[in-house]
């Protein structure tokens, strides 16, 4: 056997008996065998000293070779034996609960106000904001409710002192914006509003309303209902059908509800829509001509619509709640479920 | 509003289902809310014939009957005595429902079916008026007179097969609170013509002239008075017919004179009143206003005090009625009533409105009259009354009407631009197109003298019953409400217009992200609270004039009431570790209020987040040990929330005074600013609440934050050369504070020292009693060379020198 033979053999041999090592104890015996100062690699190296002097230099090269092969087989295996072992002593029971934390919530409510935010903030309106304790001026007055008018009962109000109460609505943020700012205008208006109402699953003493605004050169009804649809469907899902018909509200003219059919029974009737197939989700319409006069607009110049929706009655609504006190009590298992 | 479908058909024809009406009336603005089938409950009930009656061959008392019920004929198993071959009578097949079960005590209702009775089959059942809920009679069924159609539902035979609509009439729209006035926007929805009913009066010789005086002294508030005599008039019950149209529409039959008058109200909308003639003084009427202090019974047997300024209707030493509100008692028609007075006026709307507000006194009159009757309604309505009086209670109508009407009322005018309404609309209406829509809800076009070149202006006269209708917009918005909604194109098409301001994220929604990744859960609570709780925060308190409850007769003026509430009510059910946090508002009285001030400028809110902990300071886990927060668990969080929005020249310092509400509490300083306080919850507070474990707060001005924190953000490079830590723990009397002696390694340090963290604070046997040994990261770099040993031992030297002046520190080995 040539000495070529020989070196040839052995890497054979050993890429054989390192896939029978499954030990530590076992790979320190390959190591004797092979890598040791006294092991077969070793000894080959001592014949060199015997091999004619022109074949000198490509065995000594194919025997660096095996060394280094034999070595990388050693340490791989190694490697390997040494994490397995680890992960076995180190007894890991993985159905115990990570270290956790705390898990936080934003609540309902200012997430079903942040979508509103989002979508409107898309269609390019800007947000505005305003006092709770207000003027009847601007909660009342300016927006054409004059004074001892029968459209005043549509919304109880609390009152601070004879000029001054909880806002009923965001209406008048819309008055005082277009008080700073000339057409055109495109704010939404969020903020909370009060009702003199005794409280039950239906009504709370206060809640959140969206209010809109949109004054502009040749704004129309048509117009108004575009960018309603555009963000019902945007918030609902576009399979929604919707409808509008007439209402009354002091400070629009022409004045409108804006109904969606309902999504829990597609429209056929249960007991959330009161079996109508309908659920109101806003009012809204074509900002009445007397609120210019109140802001120095010219209503000959300048058309606009407005129009207001309750967060509290939409996240009711989305989320299946059924009594509006829940949402005000913060239970904390509540909170969590959102 | 309640309309009833039968009594609505008098003034109009349709032949849609009431669904369908529903739905026009609701897509013209007048939402149909609910519709009740009043004959419903007799579904599955017809009237038939009997027409065998055979022996039952298993049992003795009971019979088996032929029976025709219309369509067919139907085997009964009947156990009456009275039944008897040719009787038409009232049958009940499967699935109807008996109101009352004449075997139960209680009466219950019971459903039929089709069953065998002792093996005979019985497809129904035929009723007594007791079962039927119509009377009271449980010996026998029911046998009805001979000359009964057989086949008819109940309901119908019975005149209760009324459909009633609830509709829900808007402030803008008096002229829809009568039948009438839904029969017009009826006709209008369809496009077709209603019609009124026709008056015919028979008045007796003797002229009203002498038999009484009517003298308003205040036509301001009652520009029209109308008022009939019916003389020898019999009280008693009402026809059933209209005792029927009355209950469909919820309303308490009385007698046939009252009946008469709310039935022309309910019919025409238009308020009437009844006296008892006889009850008045000199038969004499004085429309008058009030005295102060007049007092005075209404029909409702309650004593009003009046104030000037309300209007009366009196005789001549008397008042008898409040005027549009409700009569008096001492007046009221009764079973002895004999002859009477009929009054049909025009009173003021804000008048009437102001003293219904006034009195917390609301009837069907003052809610028309407020929202503003038709002041040529009243001759119309009064003639209807008597004629109807005339028929059901007999007497004599006096010849003549007295009228007084000092100033007729002149119809508006209105002129409608085409241009404008399109405009408006977003619709491409055409002159013949406006006309037609107007016309049909009775606003006359007027031909002008000189028609407009371009034809743009249009004019229109309105009707007397629609105050509402006073602007241009006004009938753009019936343009629109008779073209119909749905019929306007749906159409987004203006332009997105950006705001020259660059967009920027609300901070606040930021922290509210940041807080909830940090395990804190929102809460939003109410901005009410009671006086007690509110003054005890502030003394500059606003204070709600007409609160629901004593709970929330105040703005609150501070948000650890309420956080307190929810970490109560959540210990409550259990939940006792906490991490709340509520964005809100509280709310001050910053000057007297005076009369040309806007309330904004007598008013402070004042956005604030409040944080609060609870309980067990990390999420609960099996490997540690659990350790309830404390004061540095809130600080950590204050401390995060400062550094993530870019404040970190905090400083927390003690109050030197106490606060309200909370122990121990410590400011945050940022530039001398305070931005909030961290404090510990008052024991006291916590018992008032019912909390047995410790809550701590941090109490942040949302405003100051955002006007510190810094927005723009850029960018520092990053050190070249390597950075050097080293640890340095001292021993100092425990009363030194950890950040004095940071301020002191800091001083020292020089400017190659970027960062002295606290690791390790340590008391106990390794050292003195009264000692306390802190622990130092200290953090070097330089941005120019790598630093060697010895300058940084020249730095330590330094340090270790300035800690033993400043503080009397020893370096711990
Ligand atoms: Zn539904």
């Amino acid at each position: 056997m040539t000495m070529k033979e020989t070196i040839d053999e052995i890497r054979n041999q050993l890429d054989f008996e390192i896939t029978k090592v499954n030990s530590l104890p076992e790979l320190d015996q390959f190591r004797i065998k092979y890598l040791a100062r006294k092991g077969i690699i070793a000894e080959l190296f001592e014949t060199l000293k015997n091999v004619p002097p022109d074949q000198k230099p490509s065995l000594g090269k194919e025997l660096n070779e095996l060394r280094t092969h034999a070595q990388n087989l050693h340490d791989e295996k190694k490697n390997n034996l040494e994490s397995n072992q680890s992960s076995q002593s180190e007894l890991i029971d993985i159905t115990l609960p990570g270290r956790r934390k705390w898990i936080g919530s934003l609540h309902p409510i200012t997430q079903t106000l942040n979508e509103i935010k989002s979508i409107f903030l898309r269609l390019g309106f800007e947000i505005a904001s305003g006092p709770e304790i207000e003027d009847d001026y601007y909660n009342f007055e300016a927006l054409n409710f004059p004074p001892d008018h029968p459209a005043r009962d549509m919304q109880d109000t609390f009152f601070i002192s004879k000029k001054t109460l909880l806002r009923t609505h965001t209406s008048p943020v819309q008055i005082r914006v277009m008080e700073k700012q000339q057409p055109p205008v495109r704010v939404i208006m969020p903020g909370r509003v009060y009702r003199n109402e005794a409280i039950s699953a239906r009504s709370y003493c206060l809640f959140h309303q969206v209010e809109g605004l949109y004054v502009d050169t040749n704004v129309t009804f048509s117009e108004l209902k575009g960018t309603l649809v555009a963000f019902a469907q945007q918030f609902y899902g576009s399979d929604l059908k919707f409808r509008f018909r007439p209402s009354f509200f002091p400070f629009t003219e022409p004045s409108a509800e804006m109904d969606i059919s309902c999504f829990l029974c597609k429209g056929k009737g249960c007991r959330v829509c009161k079996y109508a197939g309908w659920l109101e989700i806003l009012g809204c319409g074509m900002v009445n001509p007397n609120v210019y006069k109140f802001v120095n607009y010219d209503p000959m110049k300048v058309s606009g619509y407005a129009f207001g929706m309750g967060i509290e009655r939409i996240t009711m609504l989305r989320y299946g709640i059924d009594d509006i006190r829940i949402l005000f009590d913060n239970d904390v298992r509540f909170l969590k479920q959102f | 509003m309640k309309i009833s479908l039968k009594w609505l058909r008098q003034y109009v024809e349709f032949n849609i289902t009431p669904e369908e009406l529903a739905d026009k009336l609701t897509k013209a603005g007048l939402e149909v809310e609910s519709i009740d089938y009043l004959g419903s409950k007799f579904n599955n009930f017809f009237t038939g014939q009997v027409l065998t009656v055979t022996k039952h061959p298993n049992a003795n008392k009971l019979t088996v009957c032929d029976v025709n019920v219309g369509d067919s004929n139907i085997a009964i198993v009947c156990g009456a005595p009275n039944v008897a071959i040719g009787q038409k009578v009232v049958v009940g097949l499967a699935g109807a429902v008996v109101p009352r079960n004449q075997h139960d005590p209680d009466g219950k209702a019971f459903e039929l079916a089709k069953v065998k009775i002792r093996g005979v089959e019985s497809n129904g059942m035929i009723c007594s008026e007791y079962e039927l809920g119509i009377g009271e009679d449980k010996d026998g069924i029911l046998v009805l007179n001979d000359n009964v159609t057989i086949g008819i539902p109940l309901a119908e035979f019975l005149g209760l097969n009324d459909i009633v609509f609830e509709i829900g009439i808007t402030p803008n729209r008096p002229d829809c609170l009568s039948h009438i006035g839904i029969g017009r926007e009826v006709a209008a929805a369809l496009k077709t013509n209603y019609k009124l009913p026709e008056v015919t009066i028979n008045e007796s010789s003797s002229s009203i002239e002498n038999s009484a005086i009517v003298i308003v002294e205040d036509s301001d508030k009652c520009p029209r008075y109308s008022a009939r005599v019916i003389k020898n008039v019999k009280v008693q019950s009402s026809p059933k017919w209209l005792q029927n149209y009355l209950s469909a529409i919820s309303i308490r039959p009385i007698n046939n004179i009252v009946d008469a008058t709310n039935y022309v109200l309910m019919e025409t909308g238009h308020p009437l009143h009844a006296f008892d003639y006889d009850k008045l003084n000199e038969k004499t009427i004085i429309v008058r206003e009030a005295i102060d202090g007049e007092h005075f019974v209404t029909l409702d047997g309650k004593g009003r005090s009046l104030t000037a300024g309300m209007l009366l209707i009196c005789d001549a030493i008397k008042p008898i009625a409040i005027a549009g509100v409700m009569g008096g008692i001492n007046s009221e028609i009764t079973d002895n009533t004999k002859n009477i007075l009929l009054e049909s006026a025009y009173f003021d709307p804000r008048s009437i409105r102001k003293t219904s507000k006034q009195l917390g006194l609301s009837s069907d009159a003052s809610q028309r009259f407020e929202r503003g009757a038709d002041p040529n309604a009243t001759i119309y309505s009064i003639n209807r009354a008597a004629q109807l009086i005339a028929e059901i209670a007999g007497g004599e109508i006096q010849k003549g009407i007295i009228d007084v009407y000092p100033k007729p009322f002149t119809p508006t005018r209105i002129n409608v631009s085409l241009q404008r309404s399109n405009n408006i609309l977003g619709t491409n209406l055409n002159v013949c197109q406006i006309i037609e829509l107007l016309e049909s809800i009775n606003c006359e076009h007027q031909v002008a003298e000189k028609q407009n070149a371009e034809k743009d202006i249009v004019t229109f006269k309105v009707p007397s019953f629609r105050p509402d209708l006073e602007k241009e917009i006004d009938l753009i918005e019936e343009l629109a409400r008779l073209y119909g909604y749905d019929n306007i194109e749906t159409k987004m098409q203006s332009v997105i217009k950006f705001t020259s301001n660059p967009v920027q994220s609300d901070i606040v929604d930021e922290m509210r992200l940041w807080l909830v990744g940090r395990g804190f859960n929102e809460i939003v609570t109410n901005s009410l609270q009671s006086k007690e709780l509110a003054y005890l925060s502030s003394s500059e308190v606003v204070e709600v004039m007409n609160p629901i409850s004593k709970d929330m007769a105040a703005m609150r003026t501070s948000l650890i009431p309420n956080i307190l509430e929810v970490v109560r009510n959540n210990i409550y059910h259990q939940t006792k570790n906490l991490n709340l946090f509520e964005v809100g508002k509280t709310y001050l009285k910053i000057l007297q209020e005076s009369e040309n001030q806007k309330s904004d400028e007598n008013y402070k809110e004042e956005d604030k987040i409040i944080l609060a902990k609870s309980g067990i300071a990390n999420f609960p886990n099996w490997a540690e040990n659990e350790r309830n927060s404390d004061i540095y668990d809130l600080k950590g969080e204050v401390e995060d929330l400062l550094l993530k929005f870019g404040l970190d020249k905090y400083k927390f310092i003690p109050y030197s005074t106490t606060k309200a509400l909370v122990d121990m509490p410590v400011s945050i300083e940022i530039n001398q600013i305070e931005v909030g306080y961290i404090a510990k919850v008052q024991k006291q507070m916590l018992k008032q609440f019912d909390i047995e474990q410790d809550v701590y707060i941090a109490d942040l001005n949302i405003n100051i934050f955002k006007s510190l924190s810094k927005i723009e953000k850029k960018y520092k490079p990053l050190p070249d050369y390597p950075m050097v830590l080293r640890d340095l723990a001292f021993i100092t009397d425990k009363v030194v504070p950890v950040s004095e002696m940071q301020g002191t390694i800091y001083k020292a340090g020089g400017e190659l020292l970027r960062t002295v963290e606290i690791f390790d604070l340590y008391s106990g046997d390794q050292i003195h009693s009264d000692k306390k040994s802190s622990a130092f990261t200290l953090q070097f770099f330089s941005e120019d060379r790598t630093l060697t040993d010895v300058e940084i031992e020249k730095i330590i030297n330094k340090i270790v020198e300035a800690m033993k002046v400043a503080h009397n520190a020893a370096l711990r080995k």
